[in-house]
This record gives C-alpha cells, sequence and structure tokens, in this order.
C-alpha cells in the first residue's frame, strides 16, 4: 500500500503534459472517492473490532490474500483501458501452472534445486505470456470481440490444463525452495509475495502513466480511429497489452505454486469476475480510456477488506456477498455522480 | 457490463466444461471400460454412474470398485463425472444418461434438490436408481441410498479433534457450500459432538465455494478475530489446501490442528508432513460394491435394502501404517 501512495503525483502530471484535455479532467483525483471508501471500511473495522482489525497480523494477511489478485489486476486495468475484456485470466493461469508443475515434477518434484525452480518460473511466465499474445491477436484483427475471444479461451486453456493433468491436481508440482521463499518467505517481516505484488504494481503502474506505451493505451481505449490515424500501430500495441495480461497470470500461477503449492484447476473459476470487480471498483471504465492501476489497488483491497473486517467482527458469512455487491454498486454509483457534477460545471 | 459479462461466461464455462468431459470421458482409462455394446450375462443389463467431481479420488475409488464388481456379475458399466461440483454441470451429464436409458444409475446428486426432477423422470423411465454418497431430500426418488453414515463421521472427526486440541480453545467448521447432503451431515455431527466439550467453543461454519484463496482468507481472518483457535475441520481437499497455506502464511501450521475427510493421496502426504492432523476416511469402495450388488438384486426382482450406511474411521500420524488403517487411503486410478 505505501509504494502506492507515492505513485498519482507523477501519474497525473503526466496525464496532464501528454493527454488531451478530456482525459486529463478524468484523472486528476479520480481515486479520491474510493480511497474514502476503503478507508471508512478500516476505520469502521478498527472500531468495531478494537485490537484484531488495525494489527500488524491482520494487515499482513490481507495484503498476502491479495497480492495475486492484486497482479491480476495491474494487467486487467491496462486491458479494460483499451475498452477490452480478458475473461481467461483464471484459465491461463491454471495452464501456466500445470505447464510448470509438470516440469518440476519430472525433474525434481519437491525437492528439485533452483535451477528447476528458474525453469519453472520462465515456463509460467513464457505459457501465459504466449496465451495472451495469441488471444490479442485474434482480438486485433477486429473480427471477434474482446469478451468472445477471452471466453473461448478461459473454455480451452482451462481444458487443455485438464487434457495434461487427467483433470486432477498433480502432486509435487511445487519445489519446497520455492515454496519457502517465496511461498511464504518474509523479507523485514513483509511477505515476498506482497513485495512482488508491490513491485509489479508500481513497475506497471508508472509505465501505464509516464511511458508512451501508457498513453498509447490510454489512447487506443478512447478512440482507436483516431489513434491509427495517429500513427499508433493500434493491432500491434493490443497484441502486446493481451500479451502482458497473460505474462502477470503466468506471474499469478507462479505466486500461486509457491503458496499453494498445487494447480488447484478447479480452484480458479471466478478469478475474472473478482479481478474485474476490483478493477471497476477502481474507477477503471469498460468502455475503455480512462482508468488508474491505483485505483485497481484500492479496488483489489476494498472486498479483501470487507471479507476479513466482516469475518473479525463475526457477521454471518452470507452477508459478506451481500455487502461487496452492494459496495460495489454504491462506489460506481458515487463515482459516476461525482464525473456527472464536475462536467457539467 | 459486469453483468451482461458473468451469466454469459457461466454458460460458456459450462459449454467448456461439458465439452472437455465428453474428450476426458473418450481418454480416461476409468472411466470408459464399459463399451455400450452388448454385455454378457445377466441379461444384458446396463449400469450408468454419474459421480460427483470426475477427477476427485474418492469417486475414482468407487467407481473402480463399482467397476470390478459389474464386471464380476457379468454386467455392462460405464461411468462419467461432472467436471465441477455445479447442478448445471451435472445436470446434462443426467440428461444423457436418461436419454440412453440403461437399466440401473448409480449416481451422487450434487444437489439436494435441484436434480430431483430430471432423476424422477430417468425413474419414470424404467431406469432403477441406486443414490451413491450424496442424495436427494425427495425419499421417493432411488431404490437404494448407500453413504458413509456421515453423521457419525463428523462425530468421529471431533472426537479425534477435540483430543488433538488437548479439548480446548475454539474451533472452526469451514465447508464447500451449503445445500449438500453429506456435508451438512458431517457439520451437523461434528458440531453435536463438540458441544460435548466443553472447553471448547465452535464457531459459525464458514464456506469458501470449493476456492482454496478464499479458505486461506477466511481461516487467517479467523485467527485475527479468535486468537486461541485450536482446530479447523475442512470440508474437503480444496478447502483443507487453503486451511494449510493460511495456517503456514500465519505461521500457526501445526499449532492449530486441523482434521480433513478423506484419505486421499495428497491428503496422506500432508498428514504425513504435519501438514494435516486428522483424516476421516470413508470406504468409497465398499459404497461402489453395495451399489452395484442392490441394483443387481432389483434387476433379479430381489428385496433392496433402502438405506445402507458404510463405515468410517479417523486416521492419524500415529496409526497410518497399521495394514487394517492403511486400505482405506483411496486410490488415484483404477
Amino acid at each position: 500500500m505505501t509504494t502506492t501512495e507515492t505513485r498519482p503525483r507523477p501519474h497525473a502530471q503526466t496525464l496532464v503534459a501528454r493527454t488531451p484535455p478530456l482525459l486529463r479532467r478524468a484523472a486528476g483525483i479520480g481515486e479520491l472517492w474510493t480511497f474514502l471508501i476503503l478507508a471508512a471500511l478500516v476505520v469502521f473495522f478498527t472500531i468495531a473490532a478494537p485490537g484484531k482489525f488495525f494489527t500488524a497480523y491482520d494487515l499482513t494477511q490481507i495484503a498476502v490474500n491479495a497480492a495475486i489478485y492484486l497482479v491480476l489486476g495491474v494487467g486487467m486495468t491496462y486491458v479494460v483501458i483499451t475498452a477490452g475484456i480478458d475473461l481467461s485470466i483464471g484459465s491461463v493461469l491454471v495452464l501456466a501452472a500445470v505447464a510448470a508443475g509438470e516440469w518440476n515434477i519430472h525433474h525434481g518434484g519437491a525437492a528439485a534445486g533452483w535451477g528447476t525452480v528458474a525453469i519453472c518460473v520462465a515456463i509460467a511466465l513464457a505459457v501465459g505470456a504466449a496465451w495472451g499474445a495469441l488471444q490479442g491477436a485474434v482480438v486485433a484483427t477486429e473480427k471477434v470481440p474482446p469478451l468472445i475471444v477471452t471466453l473461448g479461451g478461459l473454455g480451452a486453456a482451462l481444458g487443455i490444463a485438464e487434457l495434461a493433468t487427467g483433470g486432477q491436481d498433480p502432486a509435487e508440482a511445487a519445489a519446497n525452495n520455492l515454496q519457502n521463499t517465496l511461498g511464504f518467505g518474509k523479507l523485514l517481516g513483509i511477505p515476498w509475495l506482497v513485495i512482488l505484488a508491490a513491485g509489479v504494481t508500481l513497475v506497471f503502474g508508472l509505465v501505464l502513466g509516464l511511458t508512451r506505451f501508457g498513453t498509447h493505451t490510454f489512447a487506443i481505449g478512447s478512440n482507436p480511429a483516431a489513434s491509427r490515424r495517429a500513427g499508433i500501430r493500434v493491432g500491434a500495441h493490443l497484441v502486446k497489452v493481451y500479451a502482458l495480461m497473460g505474462l502477470l497470470a503466468g506471474l499469478g500461477a507462479v505466486m500461486w505454486l509457491a503458496s499453494y503449492g498445487t494447480t488447484s484447476i478447479a480452484g480458479h473459476s471466478t478469478d475474472n469476475l473478482k479481478v474485474i470487480t476490483a478493477v471497476v471498483l477502481g474507477g477503471t471504465s469498460l468502455f475503455g480510456g480512462r482508468g488508474s492501476v491505483l485505483g485497481t489497488v484500492i479496488g483489489v483491497f476494498i472486498p479483501a477488506v470487507l471479507n476479513t473486517g466482516l469475518i473479525v467482527i463475526g457477521v454471518q458469512q452470507y452477508w459478506q456477498d451481500v455487502a461487496v455487491g452492494v459496495v460495489l454498486v454504491a462506489a460506481v454509483y458515487i463515482d459516476q455522480m461525482r464525473r456527472r457534477t464536475r462536467e457539467r460545471s | 457490463m459486469s453483468s451482461t459479462t458473468s451469466p454469459t461466461s457461466r454458460k460458456r464455462a459450462l459449454l467448456a466444461a461439458t465439452t472437455a468431459v465428453l474428450a476426458l470421458a473418450a481418454t480416461a482409462s476409468c472411466s470408459s471400460s464399459g463399451s455400450p455394446g452388448p454385455a454378457a450375462g445377466a441379461g444384458g443389463k446396463k449400469i450408468a454412474m454419474i459421480t460427483g467431481v470426475k477427477s476427485d479420488p474418492f469417486y475414482i475409488t468407487m467407481t473402480c470398485a463399482a467397476q470390478a464388481e459389474a464386471k464380476a456379475k457379468g454386467i455392462g458399466f460405464t461411468a462419467d463425472g461432472s467436471a465441477q461440483w455445479d447442478v448445471s454441470v451435472q445436470r446434462p451429464l443426467i440428461d444423457s444418461v436418461g436419454a440412453a436409458h440403461p437399466d440401473g444409475l448409480m449416481i451422487s446428486p450434487v444437489d439436494t434438490a435441484a436434480l430431483t426432477p430430471s432423476l424422477k423422470q430417468i425413474q419414470a423411465s424404467g431406469t432403477k436408481i441406486a443414490l451413491v454418497d450424496t442424495s436427494v431430500t425427495d425419499t421417493s426418488v432411488g431404490i437404494t441410498r448407500i453413504s458413509s453414515d456421515n453423521e457419525k463421521g463428523g462425530q468421529v472427526a471431533a472426537d479425534a479433534l477435540a483430543k488433538q486440541m488437548g479439548e480446548k480453545g475454539s474451533v472452526i467448521v469451514i465447508s464447500v457450500k451449503p445445500g449438500i447432503s453429506t456435508t451438512d451431515a458431517r457439520i451437523k455431527g461434528f458440531s453435536e459432538e463438540m458441544a460435548k466439550y466443553p472447553g471448547i467453543k465452535v464457531l459459525p461454519t464458514l464456506y469458501d465455494n470449493d476456492l482454496p484463496a478464499t479458505a486461506a482468507s477466511q481461516i487467517q481472518s479467523t485467527l485475527a478475530a479468535h486468537p486461541d483457535l485450536g482446530g479447523v475441520f475442512a470440508g474437503n481437499t480444496n478447502t483443507g489446501q487453503g486451511v494449510a497455506t493460511g495456517l503456514a502464511q500465519a505461521g500457526k501450521q501445526g499449532v492449530v490442528k486441523v482434521a480433513a475427510f478423506d484419505a486421499e493421496p495428497d491428503e496422506i502426504t500432508a498428514l504425513k508432513n504435519g501438514t494435516l492432523q486428522v483424516l476421516v476416511a470413508q470406504d468409497p469402495a465398499a459404497i461402489g460394491v453395495q451399489a452395484v450388488d442392490e441394483l443387481a438384486a432389483a434387476f433379479a426382482g430381489k428385496p433392496v435394502q433402502a438405506s445402507i450406511g458404510t463405515t468410517m474411521v479417523a486416521i492419524t500420524k500415529d496409526n497410518l501404517n497399521d495394514p487394517q488403517i492403511a486400505k482405506y487411503v483411496y486410490k488415484a486410478a483404477c
């Protein structure tokens, strides 16, 4: 969380410098309201459960459990800003985990050495990026909408993973070396999973805000035809954006193997909805052209804080789903009201 | 937009899942042995089997035993199962089996009510139904219901876990989802038996929708609220995996004792390396064999036992090597 708080300033500045006035207006303090909602939730739970919610232990566990969704959310932010969507991320994560896991099983299993671990990481990243690039290439043809491309990808990637494993999570898919470092290891009390997720968020948040790659991403989402006339290679850029999403799904697979030690083939069917919820909560427009990584960070943490907080204060579980749903709709509603008010003035 | 996304994606996922199931059914050695061609003996009778989750070693063990028993009796046998524990995934399988009019159907319904109409229709067309493992609320469905005595299993789990916890602290059940007959009965038996220990407080049950990540987050949140947490009863393998990861992240592995149902290969590994402390094993092979026996009796017009409960046993690190206990360990393939 601390890493992201330093980020919005450069982000906003470059947007001011490089993007059209409409975008400039939309950025600015775009994340403030959702951040206030998050802060209000934290304050509420801190008061409601003194000494239980706002503790180093509890904040750490919220961050650890959000880490993978954060990494996926960063990629999804790029995709949604291009007015696209990627429903396949859970399946791509599983496919990448299975590919890496199979290599690990045949090259040392649980006791595998660092060489094997490095190759497994490379395999997971490569499989994810390749699958993402493939989907991006189909999207770039503009013959099939991203919703359908990635819906197809969702089924196909999971199917291939199930074919490769017979539908069963293979044993010894993760090396102890990986689990004991990235999975459960800590640096100065902060879990490596959180550090990795924060690093990825910072880097790609800056890329989105400061580089030409980011500016092109916004431009394509705002108006692909105008972007093309302005000389942006829209197709090639879309391939890169979807490949980035796939790459981060591959990284998510590495993080999953590290912390859970298994491929959990059946355990990722709702990753896409969770991550898209987070991105939308963070104020990124599903119609493209507007959004930020910082918003996504807040969007990931709102449901995470809600779910943990409601358990800590002992609310019956069925209310948790209701609460997350209500907050989602309310946050987007407030966001839209605010925008409209400002655009009128 | 997200509201239009989800139903479409579900449908598509369902389609893909079903396709994957069909593709797997063609390749998996365990499930497609009995060819649908004319089977010898027993008047060419045929039994179809639909399990809850195809890749679950519990159902694989059951399927293997049923298949061997059917072969021994000269009955044709085919088996399939849902890719996920989901009504919308299992119903098409039931409907396709219904269209084939087998003489007998062994099924583990994934919901206590939602599949009743489909099953009644199959039953009305003359197919004898044996409900194995899970069942439906409507008692007119099925000629026999064979399952582990799940309430008893919950009690066995409670006693073993209470012993591991030193009979004090808080204990929580994390299960898959409400409305599944077997897990509901286990939780009931577990909670009632735990209530007999004055030093142990039973917290409200949580459900993780079969997602390990959710279970991991839930167990860590519970630890924040209840630092005296001493035991967890995990509903199934995915939940157990998530609970184990959550405890490891919290540095509480081995401090908080974990009991889980079933004795799948990776659970045995977890028991050996101390991630799990208690396994309550069912006897899926006995369920499969008895279902085939009862269906064969029904084909022959002999009396059928309407309800059979099979035994359960608690496995811990200490008794794992006992051959009487070791035979309960599930198989990953026939």
